[in-house]
């Protein structure tokens, strides 16, 4: 009997251990992802421009200077700009396609909803370096100006947003009950307006996430950019890689947290939208 | 009669509505993919640069020439070990996550999330500060007498492999937190109650139940360590070579066949690893 109570506890005391243990691993590996951004973080305020440790002292000045700097304020545009554009024409044809893909049945569905998710699976630089000969060849044959243009680089960032979109709006789609929509019609409205006042509202978080982490893909993107850009200009992600092979100093590293914080305000406004932890 | 004739408006229909995003991403993925691979039986020429033939000399170049293989062989490794690490480093995260109850859940997921989409580059400048020779890393052990002078751990193979981890560990995290989430808590409970000690509990009921979810997470993060770009640029420096790097490196030396071949090569490693640990988990699945 004692020897049964002893090894009760001694199993309790153990999940106890195993708990902590566990608990503490978790914390490390959190921390560990997180450790880079915190880093850049504290750079960004440090006193002195040589990144050395520990710091004279602390100061906002590497903030004035990031937001003086022509050559990452024009990045930033260009990169917003090319976001903005590439997240409308992208949500423009992943939400018909999410409403084929999850409504109709014909041949081929499967093949070609894979193919809508192949520029996620497909390496960065691959198919960055891909699109770069499709456009030297095809401006070639055209003779038009697609090569080194604003929407030939477009059209790279508009391949980036489609994956997201369609896996996020039939995600939703999927989960919408269809009979709200043959209520809606019952009441007299035609097919399309049932879809406007009905269906949109109740994806729409679904469109939101869609366009959210489609933007935040093409705005962060670095390896499809690097080949596509117009000569001359850069996006932000480059901008930053190419100061960061020169060196590093806290300019820099300011730049990196305005461009985190964009980042968590977008995912922050997704959340109030669709749990994040649903969506990835 | 009458449902074929339901059935062609429908169809018609179905095409209107997916033919736009079907056409953009044909255009992109399947016409490029097309002139890549027909790039990669070009010949490169310093003068001409590009010489149209059909030739396999850029891949028998690539797997005899010690500077492609030693990019090749570093690749693979570090993929490889980039992603034990993830995965032994990600589940105890992920099994916490999954298990919680509490209301800071979802924000630690968006701790989780954020850093995914921060850019790589963005990441790198953080391990920069940390590990370079005046960085807080050299100069605490320095302090603490373990060295004598600044030691930077830059511009090295474990540096890249550092980096990586903090990139995939998310991506890891997210897909075992998925499937660790779908396991009923009783099972863990039933073998408890049985006796068995947490790791045994673990590796006994837990990891078999959770193979598919390691499976995808596996795969995942092995495919972005193999393709990663900013880096082991910025992280490994201008000696260090892996393939993604290589692609472009070889792109600016104006030898597009090459950097072609050295494209296809690496998608082709990555598709074939990936189809091997889909078999293996197959495999496993059924004995188990």
């Amino acid at each position: 009997m004692s020897t049964a109570g002893s090894s009760l506890g001694g199993m309790f005391s153990n999940r106890r251990l195993g708990r902590w243990t566990l608990n503490a691993f978790a914390t490390l590996a959190f921390v560990f992802a997180l450790l880079p951004l915190i880093f850049v973080t504290w750079l960004s305020f440090y006193e002195q421009e040589i990144p050395s440790f520990p710091p004279t002292g602390y100061s906002l000045q590497w903030y004035a200077r990031a937001i003086a700097n022509e050559r990452f304020i024009d990045a930033f545009f260009l990169s917003a700009q090319v976001g903005l554009v590439a997240t409308a024409i992208g949500l423009l044809v992943a939400i018909p396609a999410s409403i084929a893909l999850t409504r109709y049945a014909f041949t081929g569905r499967g093949a070609i909803n894979n193919l809508l998710l192949m520029p996620l699976v497909i390496p960065g630089i691959v198919l960055g370096f891909s699109l770069y000969i499709f456009q030297v060849e095809t401006t070639i044959a055209t003779e038009l100006p697609i090569m080194g243009s604003f929407w030939g680089l477009v059209f790279g960032h508009v391949l980036l947003v489609i994956p997201w979109s369609v896996r996020l709006i039939t995600a939703s789609l999927i989960g919408f009950d269809r009979t709200l929509e043959e209520a809606a019609m019952n009441l007299g409205a035609d097919p399309f307006t049932a879809f406007r006042r009905v269906t949109v509202p109740g994806i729409l978080p679904g469109i939101v996430a869609g366009a959210m982490f489609g933007f935040v893909s093409s705005f962060g993107n670095l390896e499809v950019s690097l080949f596509l850009v117009v000569p001359g200009q850069t996006t932000l992600p480059i901008a930053i890689l190419q100061y960061l092979e020169w060196k590093i100093d806290p300019t820099i590293a300011a730049i990196s947290v305005l461009q985190i914080l964009i980042i968590i305000a977008a995912m922050l406004i997704t959340d109030r939208f669709v749990r994040i932890s649903r969506v990835v | 009669m009458s449902a074929n004739a339901a059935s062609r408006p429908k169809i018609l229909t179905a095409a209107f509505l997916i033919g736009p995003a079907t056409f953009i991403a044909a255009l992109g993925v399947i016409g490029p993919m097309l002139y890549l691979l027909r790039y990669s039986f070009n010949q490169y020429d310093p003068m001409e640069l590009m010489i149209e033939t059909f030739t396999l000399s850029n891949y028998v170049e690539f797997f005899t020439s010690p500077y492609y293989l030693s990019a090749y062989l570093t690749t693979l490794r570090v993929g490889l070990i980039s992603t034990v690490i993830c995965l032994v480093a990600g589940f105890p995260l992920a099994y916490v996550l999954a298990r919680s109850g509490s209301r800071f859940k979802n924000l630690m997921i968006i701790g989780i999330v954020v850093p995914l989409f921060v850019g790589n580059a963005v990441r790198a400048a953080g391990w920069m500060s940390f590990l370079g020779s005046r960085g807080l890393l050299s100069v605490t052990l320095m302090k603490l007498g373990f060295t004598d002078g600044p030691t930077d751990f830059m511009y090295t193979e474990g540096t890249v492999i550092v980096g990586i981890v903090a990139v995939n560990l998310p991506y890891m995290v997210l897909s075992l937190q998925s499937v660790l989430e779908g396991i009923n808590r009783n099972v863990e409970e039933a073998a408890f109650s049985l006796g068995a000690p947490p790791l045994t509990m673990a590796r006994r009921v837990l990891l078999p139940l959770a193979l598919p979810g390691i499976a995808a997470g596996t795969i995942l993060t092995f495919i972005l360590a193999m393709n990663a770009y900013a880096t082991p640029v910025l992280l490994g420096g201008p000696s260090f070579n892996m393939m993604a790097p290589l692609v472009y490196g070889q792109f600016q030396l104006n030898n597009w066949p090459g950097a072609a071949a050295v494209a296809f090569v690496l998608m082709a490693t990555t598709l074939l690893l990936t189809i091997l640990v889909a078999i293996i988990t197959r495999q496993k699945f059924r004995e188990g």
